[in-house]
Parts: C-alpha cells; structure tokens; sequence
C-alpha cells in the first residue's frame, strides 16, 4: 500500500509541477507513477464504475461523448479526454481521480485506450465496460494489421468485462471469450453502400469457419458491413442497438434502443460519427441511463470537428483535412470526401512522416493500402504534391490512373501552395498528415487565403 | 505471347498494399491475364500453364489458411519450381512454404508445406521493421533491391537443412536477412523467389521489374509502367538507402 502511495504522491506532485510550468501534466506523472509501481493502474483505487472506449477510429470522440453525456447525469467523472490515451495517460487520469490518500472521487471513469495499448492497460484497470468501435488497419510498422490488435485486446481482457461492440466489424465484434456480457450496434444499410467489397484493405471477405468468400446485406468500407456466409451458418451478429433513417436535411435520426425505437438529434451526418452516436446511446443503455435521458443528451453534446475545416474566400471553398500519413485507411476517407466534393478541385498533397525525412527513409508501402484511386478523377484538375518522398506519392497516383500531366511534384511541402491551380475551381483541399500538420497545414492554409484574398 | 499471372488467395493474402506488386505488373503489361485464384477455388497452375504465381502477406491466421490450402499440390509446386516457372512470393508468404510455423504466444506449432528446409519462429511482441539493400547475383551493384521489412517472423534453416542447400535471393549489404543473425535474405530456387521485403518490391525496384518481365517474355521488350516517376522514386530512395545516417543499429547483423 505504501508503495502504491508513493507512486500516486509523485504522479501528483509530477503534475502540479508540470501545471506550474503551464504544461497540461496528463502523461509525464503517469510514467513518473509506473517507475514507482509499475502495477498502479491496478493497484490504486478506481472509480466505482470504469469504461473504456477502444479502437482504430472514433474512440476519442465517443470517449469524449460519453464522459460530457455522465456528466449531464451528475456523476463525478474521471476521464482522459485532455491526455493521454497510453498507458501513463489511464494512469495519469487515475491519479488524478484520487485523493492524497488514495481515495477515488470519481462516481465513474471513462478512459479512452489505444488499442496497441491494451496488454498494458486492461489487466489492470479491469473495466466493467469495454467499447470497440472498429479495428481497421494503421501503422504497418506499429499495428501490423486489425486481427493483431483483436487478439491483444482479447488476450489482455478480463472475462467479466461487457463489451459494447460494433455488430458492423467483423473484427471487432469477436474480441474478448465467449464468456465476456455482450451488446452490438450498427448503422442500417444505407442507399450509398455497396454489396461488393472494394479497396486496397478488406480485411474481412472470407468466412472464418468455411473459407468461403462472405456475401455482404450491406457493405460500406474496408471490412465495415454486414456480412453473411453463403455456404454456411455464420453471419454478422444481430445488433440490438441501431442506428437508421439518418436525415442530415432534419438532423434527426432513428435510435433502435434494443426494440424501443426513438427520434433523435443527429450529431454529426460524417458516417463515422453516426457510429459514434449509436455506440454512445449503447453504452449509456448498458449503464441503465434512462432512455429519455440518453436521447436527451443528444441535444448538447456535439463530436469535435478538428480534422476538418473548410472556409470559402470569394468563390472557391478551401478545405483542410486531416490526411493521416502511414495510415491507409484514414487517407482514404479524406480522398473518398475529395472525391465527392462537387465541382472543380484543385489538392496540395503533402503527407510524408516527419519523424522519417532525415533520419530515415520512409517504407511508402502503406500508400498502396490507400486508395489513391479516388483522386482518379477528371474533375480533380491538379494535385501539388510537396515533400521528400514526393516521387513515390506521384507513381502511386499513376499507378491508380491519376493523369500525370495533372501531378506537379516541388520539393517544398509549403511551397505546393504556391503552385496549385486557383483558377476555376470550385475548392482548393489542403490535404496534411498530422505530424506536419503546425509545420506544413496551418502555412499552406494561410497561403492559400493570402493567394485567395489577393483574387477577391 | 500473352503472360497469365496468377494470384493466390487475394482475399486473404492482400496486406501492406503488396498486390500492387501484380497490379503495377499487370500495368507494365496491360495483356496480361491476371488469374486471382480464391481459397475455394483449385489453382490454376495445378490445371493449367501459369507464368508467374504470386502469394502476398497475410495475417498469422491467414498464414496456416494458406498452408491448409497449399498442402495438397506440394509435389505440383515443386515439379514447377524445377520446371522453371516463376513465382514471387512476399513478406511472410515464403514461409507458407516452409517446414515448419511456430507461434509460441499465439500457442501453434504447425508443419508448413514443405517445400523449402525453413522454419519460421514468430514474435508477437518483436516485430521487426527495417530497411534492406543488397545486390541480385550478376546484377551489379548500381541498381540493388531496396526494400523494408516489417514482421513478426524470423526465418532459419530446419535442422534437416544441408548446409548450402537453400540459395538466398540476394545478399544484403544493409538491413538483415532471414534473421538477425545472416544477411542472405530470402530463397531462390530456379526462378522462385520468396523474399520477406516489402515496398511493394516489384514498384520501388522498376530495374528489378524490367529484368523480371524480360525473364517472363523473352520475345517482348520490356516496359515500365510510368517510368519516369518509377526512376525518380527508385533514385532518390536509393540515395537515401545509401546515406549511413539513416541505418540504425538494429538494422545490421549480429
């Protein structure tokens, strides 16, 4: 015990020195903390409830959503939402959540855990919720691929946690023992999805007991649908929780509460963000919130919008997204909404891994897990490709049938803003990873308003 | 003549963007037939003339799917591979057709196909990512393979192995090979060529490339798909390949 004392006496004394010095403190007291007591995330006193949100996508939105929708509830909650999602961040947020004495003061916790963290994490903080939201692939260096994570996250899971999982990812929805409580949700089938998968990274198409390759009732991207064998018995689990009739003209949507069917605000239409929706009216379902209430929260709580930004100067819409380099998948969410952005378009593309530029030289493999072959489109008239590894960028747009006469390549990642085609289009995308997106993203969007400015 | 290029099992052997090894193929020979041959199907080089055969990486589990799959045409494979038919195998897929699989953490310990005296000892909490360079034999050394590893598995002799019995497909000069421990990287046997690299191999090396389409045709001269842009990337990853302050300590061989 006094072991564990002294390591929650040094996280706290870590962070108010951090604070002193105008640092947020949310990860350094942490590390501090696990030198001392390398098993304090389990030994010191937890919330008398704790959930985790995981996966590739949406987990800090939802981790977020549901700490701010607890907390319409009058409960004392203890979550990460300004830190970090790592090991030392779970255990910076406990610290935090107790007193000097080791007592917790939190009525409940939500913590929001990378998925490659999970060995670390779950052992010990045991949480009594575990939402997945999905598990598509990142890093190949780091993540190797979805069933990888699937099978730390099942390895380090405790038996008694319930899992609130996405009925839509055949991944996900199969971590954790046939022992572990569990719900799904979903998102009806929608009039843009497919019934044939397409794409660089299906990590789903075959069924796991027959070999036989999966038909799909709806398909939407990567392995996200809903799937069925045609040989055999196996199919999508049934979600209890769904999500339907999105309407982005009302901003309404239907949430199918296990039968009990309801009008609710919609909060954001991005189909990410449905899912979301969903996952938090089923989480807040499982904590036995009462219906009324969790569409209630719907009302006020809002996903933040920081990977997307768009503004118009004069005639023409600049949009900056998020284009997360290294990571396939997440790049061909931000070349699918280029695509269907309507009108002529123009792209500065500047998306190489800053950590990798001198002292390295990056593996490009995890471009052709992305699928460039959006951007294969006549009405995207230029693309500025700025950066080291400009060259690989510009053969992966050929090889998905990019005109090359519509690729310029510069050196200069900023300078891509000077060279992009302003002329008769309808938007101008600033598409920049996030290590480069301080150094490269705001500089070229400031460029681009300048140049915009100066037409208008 | 026209090539026709058969991939094995795309629906589960399709990771870290390696198909673009037969999609740029296909590209530089926009006759070729591409054969994508699905687990419930028997492939086509059991039944028919194929002139490359072509396995990706796949996931640990899609590795032992792949075995079961492959195991019945052992001795079709090797009567190809002596025939002289070619095949590329990447990333973890050569192991398929090892000796042996073993995944301590994963608790298996599989036979593989057999074909090659290898064994493969996975991880999963070593993966391994690094950079590889190193010269094809009769090749030079102006235009060496370049390429990246990133796995879980390392690869040594069986112990049935003879000593010189399992012909590497290249030495590296940077970068490991099969393992930590020796800088032959891959097999080479008649023209298959199994390699743990990843890039995709056949797009980040278009001299490689050609010399490959020259092997499988002969009669046709040769062409790159979008060279201009294949060059440049090659020579500037090159340079970086050959500047020693981007090799790292792990990169080397123990």
């Amino acid at each position: 015990m006094l072991r564990v004392l002294l390591a929650i006496w040094a996280g706290k004394l870590a962070a108010l020195g951090l604070r002193a010095l105008g640092r947020a403190g949310t990860h350094v007291p942490g590390l501090v903390a696990r030198k001392i007591h390398p098993g304090i995330i389990g030994a010191i006193a937890h919330p008398k409830r704790v959930i985790a949100v995981t996966g590739t996508n949406g987990k800090t939105t939802v981790s977020n959503l549901l700490a701010e929708a607890l907390a319409l509830q009058g409960l004392v909650v203890a979550s990460n939402r300004n830190g970090s999602n790592l090991a030392a961040g779970v255990t910076a947020t406990l610290i935090g959540a107790v007193s000097w004495t080791g007592k917790s003061r939190a009525d409940i916790g939500v913590f929001e855990m990378d998925e490659r963290s999970a060995k670390l994490i779950l052992p010990g903080l045991a949480p009594d919720v575990l939402v997945g939201m999905n598990l598509t692939r990142d890093s190949i260096k780091r993540n190797a691929h979805p069933a990888y994570i699937a099978w730390i996250i099942s390895s380090a899971l405790s038996a008694k946690t319930t899992l609130v999982l996405n009925a839509d990812d055949l991944i996900v929805s199969a971590i954790g023992s046939e022992q572990n409580p569990r719900v799904f949700f979903a998102v009806d089938k929608l009039p843009s999805d497919g019934t044939r998968p397409r794409g660089a990274a299906v990590d789903v198409a075959i069924c796991p007991i027959c070999d036989t390759t999966l038909d799909w009732v709806y398909w939407r991207f990567n392995h996200i649908g809903k799937a069925i064998c045609p040989k055999c018995d196996f199919r999508s689990p049934e979600a209890a929780y769904r999500a339907r009739d999105i309407n982005a003209a009302t901003g309404r949507l239907s949430l199918d509460l296990d039968g009990d069917v309801s009008s609710a605000k919609l909060i954001n239409s991005n189909i990410v963000n449905v899912y979301n929706e969903i996952a938090v009216a089923a989480t807040l379902d499982v904590l036995a919130i009462p219906r009324d209430r969790i569409l209630a929260v719907f009302d006020t709580i809002e996903p933040p919008t920081t990977r997307f930004d768009t503004e118009k100067i004069g005639d023409v819409a600049v949009v900056r997204l998020l284009t997360k380099g290294l990571v396939g998948v997440a790049c061909s969410r931000a070349f699918e909404y280029l695509s269907t952005f309507a009108g002529r378009k123009s792209a500065v593309l500047t998306i190489d891994e800053v950590s990798e530029r001198v002292t390295d030289v990056e593996n490009t493999a995890w471009t052709y897990d992305a699928d460039y072959e959006y951007l294969a489109d006549e009405s995207l008239e230029q693309l500025v490709v700025g950066g080291v590894r400009r060259h690989d960028q510009a053969l992966r747009l050929a090889i998905a049938g990019v005109d090359p006469s519509r690729i310029v390549l510069v050196e200069s990642e900023v300078g891509a803003a000077d060279l992009v085609a302003l002329d008769g289009v309808a938007g101008v995308f600033n598409l920049h990873s996030v290590h480069n997106a301080d150094s490269t993203g705001t500089p070229v969007q400031n460029r681009l308003r300048e140049r915009l400015g100066e037409r208008s | 003549m026209t090539l026709t290029i058969e991939m094995l099992y795309p629906e589960i052997a399709n990771l870290h963007g390696d198909n673009f090894n037969i999609t740029y193929l296909a590209q530089c020979r926009p006759d070729a037939r591409v054969v994508r041959t699905r687990l419930t199907d028997t492939p086509a080089f059991v039944t028919e003339p194929v002139d490359l055969v072509y396995l990706g990486p796949m996931t640990e589990q899609g590795q032992l799917t792949a075995v079961k799959h492959l195991a019945p045409h052992r001795a079709r494979i090797e009567a190809l591979i002596e025939s002289g038919t070619h095949f590329l195998f990447t990333h973890n897929a050569f192991e398929v057709l090892g000796t042996r699989i073993r995944n301590d953490e994963m608790n298996y310990d599989v036979a593989g196909v057999g074909v090659f005296e290898l064994e493969s000892t996975l991880s999963m909490f070593g993966r391994y990512s690094g950079k590889v360079m190193g010269s094809l034999p009769g090749h030079g050394t102006d235009q060496p393979i370049v390429g990246y590893k990133s796995q879980f598995s390392m690869v040594s002799d069986a112990p049935s192995a003879a000593a010189t019995s399992i012909a590497p497909f290249f030495t590296a000069e940077r970068g490991i090979g099969r393992n930590r421990s020796t800088a032959l990287e891959g097999v080479r046997r008649n023209n298959f060529i199994g390699t743990s690299l990843i890039g995709p191999l056949l797009v980040v090396n278009p001299h490689f490339t050609r010399s490959l389409l020259a092997e499988l045709d002969p009669d046709t001269e040769p062409v790159l798909a979008h060279e201009t842009f294949a060059l440049a990337a090659y020579e500037s990853r090159l340079e970086g390949f050959r500047d020693d302050r981007r090799w790292h300590k792990h990169e080397s061989v123990s």
